[in-house]
């Protein structure tokens, strides 16, 4: 077990079944992100923030495009039952404690988008001796810096006005999104040979 | 490694050096992490102290709250470490961020300390370090952890360390871009925004106070320091020479032999603070030398002034 991707090959690319099995875990979640998000962009925009959602959508859309392209794809006999358990920890999950129950989907959403954004940091496992002009390599750091940029639009949304009378409720979500989509990012690690410091 | 427990989350410490002996505890910047004061751990251990070190909550391999993270709980967690010190001596250092927990730890706490060493400190929020605070914020959000980076290094640290240094920057950032996350940085830059102003309650802290201020410290200049000094009873300013916001990365040993002849001072009786004004040797072990009479220590240039 290494904290990072390897052994590389002699060109300093990551081992193929590290990339597809990365690959597979962020197009999981970012796809399920671009798809919520989708749903919840109205045709015609009413409200300033929407042009947010908007952003928010095609920079998914740009990240799965990106992972399609930038990985060598293996096969992964697992990744049929670790994907079913990925999809079924994406689904929408209302903030318990809202009473309006489009601002607790919505804020629901948020969690969920702010735990991968924030705590999904597939850069971070790249050794220093990474081809920096690999394709993958550079994909999973543009992921990472664009997740960075992403994620403000959910801490805006999470720490503002609305969301004030629901703080605890709201953080408690939070937190448990963190440690589950945590605990899935690991597990999706541990079995290609990579450990994170949540293990 | 041991963790302290401060309500659901977990906070990192080290503990090194003889148990009964005093023991100094270190306090992090805003961006780094406990193992950035292992030049200290060895010699102030080598000088028969024993040093707590610790990742704050949003740092390093303490966790990482999501949302919000709350200045009284790094004040808390730091009573849970001194807690679990003994009955002992403790003396209480920090840099920056760290500095300010540290003077609000010694505001509620100060009984249980033997001593204080704010190190590139503040205690209210200048116009101009306010601004700068909302620029590294908009800067971490823009452009990640490494842009941060890339600001603070030639902002704090100077060209002597910098120039062998230009072609490794990478490597220099590699860990603490590692270790530390945007939303958990994002999360204590923001712990400022209900930030009220210490300078009030800085004369109740009585334990003797070793203020120390790079000469050249941009971030946080000599007035924000002056602050400290003329508020706390028990004060000294020294200024270390040549020296920038991060001089305790830049000049370890010379900042240990200070921490360790501090406090040294004040176990056998020695130390007086009397709100003067030092300047630092240049090497560890040297004299201090009082701030030359007549002269403004405020200013850059030799302008006659009197220390009130």
């Amino acid at each position: 077990m290494s904290q990072f991707f390897g052994p590389l090959d002699s060109g300093g690319r990551v081992p193929p079944r590290q990339q597809t099995r990365v690959a597979a875990f962020l197009i999981s979640a970012h796809g399920a992100l671009a798809r919520q998000f989708a749903f919840a962009l109205p045709i015609r925009l009413e409200t300033a923030w929407q042009t947010e959602l908007n952003a928010q959508v095609y920079r998914e859309t740009e990240i799965i495009s990106l992972l399609l392209r930038a990985t060598l794809w293996q096969p992964d006999l697992t990744l049929g039952y670790m994907a079913a358990s990925w999809e079924t920890a994406w689904f929408p999950t209302p903030i318990e404690g809202i009473p309006d129950r489009a601002l607790a989907l919505a804020a629901g959403l948020a969690t969920l988008a702010h735990a991968v954004h924030a705590s999904i940091r597939p850069a971070s496992l790249l050794p220093v001796e990474a081809n920096a002009n690999d394709p993958f390599v550079t994909a999973l750091r543009r992921i990472e810096f664009e997740s960075s940029r992403l994620l403000q639009a959910q801490s805006l949304f999470l720490k503002g006005p609305e969301l004030v009378p629901f703080r605890d409720a709201v953080s408690a979500a939070l937190e448990r999104r963190h440690a589950e989509i945590g605990k899935l990012w690991t597990e999706a690690l541990e079995g290609v040979g990579i450990t994170t410091s949540r293990a | 490694m041991p963790f302290l427990t401060l309500g659901s989350y977990r906070i990192r410490y080290e503990l090194d050096g003889p148990a009964n002996a005093p023991t100094y505890v270190l306090v992090n910047g805003l961006t780094q992490y406990a193992e950035l004061w292992a030049a200290y751990r060895d010699a102030l251990v080598a000088r028969q102290f024993r040093v707590a070190t610790f990742d704050l909550l949003g740092q390093g391999t303490s966790d990482k709250p999501a949302l919000f993270i709350n200045q009284d709980d790094h004040v808390a967690a730091l009573g849970l470490l001194i807690g679990e010190l003994g009955d002992g001596p403790v003396f209480l250092s920090g840099i920056s961020f760290g500095g300010l927990i540290a003077l609000r730890y010694a505001i509620a706490h100060g009984t249980r300390l033997s001593g204080l060493v704010p190190m590139s400190c503040f205690a209210e929020l200048s116009p101009q370090l306010l601004l700068l605070g909302n620029a590294m914020r908009t800067g971490l959000i823009l452009g990640g952890t490494s842009y941060l980076q890339d600001l603070l290094l030639p902002m704090n640290l100077s060209d002597q360390w910098l120039k062998p240094l230009l072609d490794k920057l990478d490597g220099v950032k590699r860990q603490g871009w590692l270790v530390n996350d945007v939303y958990a940085l994002q999360n204590l830059m923001e712990s400022f925004l209900d930030f009220e102003p210490l300078t009030p309650q800085l004369s109740s802290i009585g334990v003797p106070t070793m203020i120390l201020n790079g000469e050249f410290d941009f971030l946080t200049p000599r007035a924000l320091h002056e602050t400290l000094r003329v508020n706390i009873p028990n004060s000294s300013l020294v200024i270390i020479p040549k020296a920038y916001h991060a001089f305790t990365l830049e000049k370890p040993a010379l900042a240990a032999d200070l921490l360790a002849r501090f406090a040294e001072d004040v176990l056998a009786s020695r130390w007086q603070g009397n709100k003067a004004v030092w300047i630092a040797p240049e090497e560890a072990g040297g004299a201090l030398a009082p701030f030359p009479a007549g002269h403004d220590h405020l200013r850059a240039i030799p302008t006659q002034g009197t220390i009130p």
